[in-house]
Formats: C-alpha cells, structure tokens, sequence
C-alpha cells in the first residue's frame, strides 16, 4: 500500500484525545483502487456465474469426457484418449460435421442476407415503418419449441398447409420432412428468425452518417453503388459480429431436434440425414445411448473447432473490416 | 409412437380427458368410496405417512393436480411433483437426492435399473401390505421383477398403474365397411401377413397424401415389438444370457422383414412416415385410420366418443403364419422406488394408495387399462353393449398373456435410437433387409457389450 492511498487523520486542530474517540478513519483509496472495486464488483455476479456454469461444467465435461461414465451404472472406467481416438473412427462423427459445416455456410450468408435486406426495407421512410418492423421481428421472439412444433405442423405430409396449398394448385404432396426437403425445412426455420439479425443490421445501418449518401448521390452515384461502397464497409464491422455469432450459433444449432419425427429423445436418431447435423450426433450418444463420455469428448473436439473457425473468420476479414476508429489506437 | 411408451407429446392429447376422467372419477370416488370399500378396500401395511412429503417423478397424467389434493385428503401426504425426465432422474441420484417414487416402463426400465442397483427391493414392503397383497397382484406385476439374471423372477422392484396386451390392435368397423374388407374375427388372430393386407386394402391416398391410413402397428417401442415379433414367429430376439441380441435367426429375420414392410409401405405411421400427433389416438378418432396397434388401454378414449365407440372393436393380437400365439404386455407402466430416496415409508404409503386404493379404482373403471390387481376387474366398464363386447375379446387374450424379458444391460431408448439410425435406409428401399439385420446386429450388440461391461 502506497503513501497517497492512505491519508492519516492528523489534520490540524485535532487532539490526542480527540484522535481516541473518533473511530478509525478508514483508509482512503485511490482512483485507481476505487476503480478496480467497482470493476470487480459489478463484474462478480458474472464471473461467478461464468465460473460455476461455464468452467466448471466444461471442466467436468473434460473428466467425463476421459471415462466411460453412463451417468448411472456402477463400474464405469477411465479409457484415457479412448473417446477421442473412437471420435476419430465414427462415420457419423464426420458426415455430421461435414453436415454442418455445409449448413453453416448456408444458412449464414443467408440469414445475414435476408437480415440485411429487411433492414434496409424499414430503414426507408416507408407508412407504418413501426409496423413493418414490429411484424418482421415478431417471429425471431416465438419460443423454438413453439417454432419447431408450428413447422411440424406446417410441414407434415398429410395434414400440413404446405401441402394442403401444393395439392389445392394440382401437385402432388411433398414429404417436406423427409430427405431430400429437410434440409429446406431446416433452411427456413433459420430464415424464420432473420429479424434478429434484421434489428441489429438496422442498427447499424442507423449509423450511418446520413452526409455520407447526401455526397455520393450528388457525386451521381447510383444507389447500389452508394449501397456497396458507403453502407456495406460502414457496417462491416456488424457483419462480421453477425458473422461469428451466426457462425457459432448455426454449428451449435439444435433446432433440428425439435423436428424429430416421434418427440422422443431416441428420436433422434430418426431424422432425415441431412438435418443430422453435429449436435444432433452430441444429444444422441448423451441421451439416447447414455455415452457421457464419448458425448463429452465430441464437445470438446466442437469446442476447439469452433474456436479455430472464429480465429479463421477474424483473420481473413482482417483486411475488410473497417472501423471508424483505429481498434490499435489505444489498448 | 405408443404414447405408453412414455411421450409427453404422446400422451397430449389424451391428457385432457384423462384428467377429466380422474376429476370425476375424484368426486366418484369420494361418493362410492363406500360401497366400493366395503368389498375391496383393506388395511394398509401399517405405515404412515400422515404429514410427511413424498417427491415423485411423474408425467402430468399420472399424477394430476386432483389426485395430489386427493392424496392430501385421503392418507395426509403431501406429494410434490417432478417432471419425469431421465436426465434430470440421473442427475437427482447422482447428486444423493432422488425422488421418492419415479415412474417407469416396467418392461424395460425394470431389468435396467435393477442391474445397476438403483431400485429398492419392495418385498417386505409388499410381505407387510394389506392393500398390495401378492395372491391379488397380476401377472403382468411381474415385469417389475428382477432376479439379477431374468425379468419376471426374484424381488419386486416396482408396479404397473394399469397395463394392457400391446399386440393387440383395434379397428374401425365403418372403415373397413367403405374399403369393403371383412372385419377382422374377435376370437382367433389373424397372422400379420394378413393384416398387412387388410391394411394396404384400407390405404385411402389422394395427390400423395394418405387420407385414411390402413393401419398402425408400431408397438410401444421399437424393440420391444420386436422382441414380441419374433417371440410370435416363436423364436427370441435376445440370446439366453441377455448379452447379445440377433437379428439374423429366422424368426427374428422374419419380424424383423414383416416390420420394415410395414414401415415400406406407407400404410400407417412409422419412422419414415411420422403422425405429427405423435401417437393414434387423434387420428384413430378422426376416422382417418382404420386400425390401430393399441391395446384395451385406447378405450379410455373411444369410450369417451359416443359416435366411434359402437363403430370400434377390438381384435386379438396377431400372430406369424406357423407362428405361436402370445399376447405380452410391452410397458406395464408404474412406480418404483430408488435404493436412495430419503422418505420410503411415506413413499410407500404413496404407492399403496396409488395402485390399491382409490386411484386404482378410478383407473379401472376408466378403461384407460386393465387394472394391476385382480380385485379390480369388476370394475372394467361394461355398461354399454359395446363395452361387453370388448370386454369378452379382452378377457379370453388374457389366456396369452405372457411376459417376454428384456435385456438388463442397454435402455430401450437407446436401442430404439440405434434402430431408427439404421432402419430408414431400410425402410425407403435402399438397404436389404440382410443388411439391415448385419447392421443393427453390430451396432446394437456394441450397446450391449457396453452395458454389460457396466454393470458388471
């Protein structure tokens, strides 16, 4: 503890006496020290609750992930690298990766494309532009659960409206949540909560200083040009958010789950090839088949992965990314 | 999906009458408690569980809102809910703090839970009771027996709520009228080839969509219709000492190819072809298929509906040409009680008043199943001609009954996943069902060896 942190109680005037009486001064903290509480205080509730839900469970996972635990049964052993070296052998390990890594590139680009379209919609002066905006972010806020049971239904071969609309114009009825249609189902579920990607994109494109566009249209430029070459690199840096966030959120997507043909855990497994995605593959060896640590280990195997492909995605967009202030600047 | 099997989804739509049914029956109950009493209601084992609080892991219809005030009021117990979901159940029993009483499939759940020392052993419960007497329990109780080695054998670890003849299937006279298709005999069984055909002949489809589904038959779930399948083709699915299972015997194959045909050809639900529904009921009621793989138990619901249940019958169930006749029970749905739950008295006090007392009188003269103790039988509804009717098929299978084990060492779930992950390739014409069979031999054999390396 420094001098200047500690400010003694000897101020003029005051008597031996006195001094007893009073009760301790407590010591003054600086700045800085008054800082580094506050930080530490507001921050707590969420570093503890990082600790126990995050570090710790991923922690355990890790033990789990070096036995052969079922979560029940009473002699199960370690198996070292065992899973992971199994991991390696498993055909529906990799085809559900290579599934997955097929739907992120999809469904990415996608969303941020019909995001990005619909914000640039209702960012026009359009009547009843509130309206607009309020409908086309009203499904991103429907409950998953809610939106998977509602495609169910949307969606089933014999009693669904999408076939009840194809057969009312003479075709005949799509097995929509069979292979091959899955995979569009599952597409469009993710369009379904395009508003999310929508709000944040028309936060965006709200900042966009408005002289900007004023100085190209007099320039004569046209409005894709204005678009591509002022709004695009303007909001670059929420693109690649959308990006990442997309990224990770479609590779740990479980909204297939909720399209399993029965509702049942074991269910799963009975999904149309396509929607078998990686995390389907995770949920089946827990709960299905009662593998802890094999489940475990394919966790940790994504966790790693996914932290390459945002290292990867932060790399090549290094160069197009721009900012309005210098991010080196000041650190 | 046989919403017996445990679905939550399977049982929503019969949840509501269900409940219905329990509310009034509550208010029954409470009227007739007297007149039923004096014939069937005996001393209880002497436990008391006045005051205390029992945890039980249930689905909402088991233990509705109604019965839990009724529980309260009748032995002084207050029951507290826990949704029943098999993680959470491991979670609770890892952390030392189960629920007192947990529901689960007897069928299947017994012999695994048994195996891994989980389930107390109610024998001196049972050796103590008033209520749960042995000479008056059903046969079917003995698919919550466990001998360490085979299902059926040694202490009871658990008891069925009600149960019914899972191969058994209803149909739709007025269907099977329009497609003009004779009915099905009410007194000898019908093989499976045969009732594959009636199903094709009852497929209506328009603009490929099927507008009457011919037939359902997909058991409670997948393997212990399997395992009943090839018990019917009078052979075994599993190997003597559990451990192995095989889909390449004759009998086994033969099942095995009747149900992926079944499955091939679209004429009811099945993994390839899902009932957004999740179970027949629904669809049975709308008239839009003509018959379903259900026990006695889909009464409760065809009784409810005044216009389907003169229409309705039921048939025995069907058997393998060359084949021998069983009619097993493939849930035997009920209670059990976890080697470590802190409240067994009051638990057990729970569940003699759940499978003894008036709930157990409530569900029998529901229909929603056969009653689990043989006193109760004369509560099965017989007012309505109809009723009589179904009741004589019900009563001449019992001759049949028989309990067909399964194996201690995988869950069923987790065969059913690793069938589904097999059978649709199957099941759309692009695998041979020799294949098929090689394939779930490993995979499945693979589970096995697993468990058994688990339990020891």
């Amino acid at each position: 503890m420094t001098v200047d942190q500690i400010s003694v109680t000897g101020r003029p005037g005051t008597d031996a006496s006195t001094a007893r009486t009073t009760p301790a001064a407590r010591p003054r903290i600086s700045m800085t020290g008054r800082r580094h509480r506050a930080f530490y205080l507001f921050t707590a509730p969420w570093i503890t609750g990082f600790l126990l839900l995050t570090v710790v469970p991923m922690a355990y996972a890790l033990w789990l992930s070096f036995t052969t635990y079922d979560g029940i049964s009473p002699h199960w052993r370690y198996v070292g690298l065992g899973n992971y070296s199994e991991l390696f052998s498993d055909p529906q390990t990799w085809k559900s990766l290579g599934r997955t890594g097929l739907f992120a590139i999809t469904s990415v680009p996608l969303s941020i494309l019909a995001g990005l379209g619909l914000a640039v919609l209702v960012n026009r002066p359009i009547k009843a532009r509130g309206l607009f905006r309020t409908l086309l972010y009203l499904p991103a806020v429907v409950p998953p659960v809610g939106a998977g049971l509602t495609f169910k239904a949307l969606f089933d071969q014999n009693s669904g409206a999408a076939n009840g609309a194809l057969t009312l114009f003479g075709f005949d009825a799509l097995g929509w949540l069979a292979d091959p249609y899955a995979r569009y189902v599952l597409l469009m579920s993710v369009l379904w909560a395009a508003g999310n990607v929508m709000i944040i994109s028309l936060a965006g494109l709200q900042d966009v200083p408005r002289e900007l566009h004023e100085a190209a249209r007099i320039d004569g430029a046209s409005a894709w040009r204005t678009f591509r070459s002022i709004t695009v690199p303007l909001l670059s840096p929420v693109l690649l958010f959308q990006t990442v966030t997309g990224v990770i959120a479609s590779v740990q997507t479980i909204m297939p789950l909720l399209l399993t043909p029965d509702g049942t855990t074991a269910g799963v497994t009975a999904l149309p090839q396509s929607n078998y995605l990686y995390m389907m593959h995770v949920f089946s060896q827990y709960f299905a088949l009662g593998r802890y640590g094999y489940a475990s280990a394919l966790l940790w195997v994504l966790f790693v992965l996914i932290l390459i492909a945002t290292g990867l995605i932060f790399r090549f967009t290094s160069g197009v990314v721009f900012y309005n202030v210098d991010p080196e600047a000041k650190k | 999906m046989h919403p017996r099997a445990g679905t939550s989804l399977g049982r929503a739509g019969a949840s509501l009458s269900r409940r219905r049914f329990l509310a009034l029956s509550a208010a029954g109950a409470a009227t007739g408690a007297a007149s039923l009493s004096g014939c069937a209601m005996r001393v209880s084992s002497g436990v008391s569980g006045d005051g205390e609080t029992v945890t039980v892991m249930a689905k909402p219809d088991d233990i509705s809102p109604e019965l839990i005030r009724q529980a309260q009021k009748d032995i002084g117990v207050k029951i507290v809910t826990v949704r029943y979901d098999i993680t959470k159940l491991i979670g609770m029993m890892t952390n030392g703090a189960p629920p007192d009483l947990v529901r689960g499939v007897g069928a299947t759940d017994a012999p695994y839970f048994a195996a891994r020392d989980v389930m107390e052993d109610l024998d001196p419960y049972f050796a103590r009771s008033g209520v749960l007497t042995s000479s008056d329990l059903d046969p079917v109780n003995d698919l919550w027996r466990y001998d360490g080695r085979t299902q059926g054998k040694g202490p009871r670890y658990g008891m069925a709520k009600d149960f019914s003849q899972d191969s058994m299937f209803w149909y739709n006279t007025a269907l099977f009228d329009t497609a003009g298709v004779d009915y099905p005999p009410e007194t000898e069984p019908v093989t499976y080839e045969e009732w594959l055909e009636s199903a094709e002949r009852l497929t209506r489809r328009r603009n490929g969509q099927t507008i009457v589904f011919g037939g359902s038959y997909q058991g409670v779930l997948t393997p212990n219709l399997l395992a009943s399948l090839t018990a019917s083709a009078g052979g075994s699915l599993f190997s003597d000492d559990f451990s192995r299972i095989d889909f390449t015997t004759p009998e086994a194959r033969k099942a095995l190819a009747w149900y992926v045909e079944y499955g091939r050809s679209r004429v009811g639900p099945s993994i390839v072809q899902p009932d957004p529904n999740a179970w027949d009921g629904p669809t049975y009621q709308a008239h839009r298929m003509a018959m379903s793989n259900s026990g006695y138990w889909l009464g409760g619901l065809i009784n409810t509906d005044k216009k389907l249940a003169p229409l309705s019958r039921l048939a025995p169930a069907p058997l393998f040409a060359g084949g021998r006749r069983v009619s097993p029970c493939q849930a035997g749905t009920g209670f059990w009680m976890p080697k470590r739950a802190r409240n067994k008295d009051a638990a057990w006090r729970v569940f003699e008043w759940f499978f003894g007392e008036g709930p157990a009188k409530a569900r029998a003269s529901g229909g929603w199943g056969i009653p689990t103790l043989k006193s109760l039988r004369s509560l099965m509804p017989a007012q309505e001609d109809y009723q009589k009717r179904v009741l004589k098929v019900q009563n001449a299978e019992l001759k049949h009954f028989s309990v067909i084990a399964f194996t201690p060492y995988a869950s069923a779930d987790s065969l059913y996943a690793l069938f589904n992950q097999e059978a649709p390739a199957a099941m759309n014409g692009h695998l041979s069902v020799d294949t098929l069979a090689g394939r779930l031999n490993s995979v499945m054999n693979e589970q096995l060896k697993r468990g058994k390396e688990q339990v020891g």
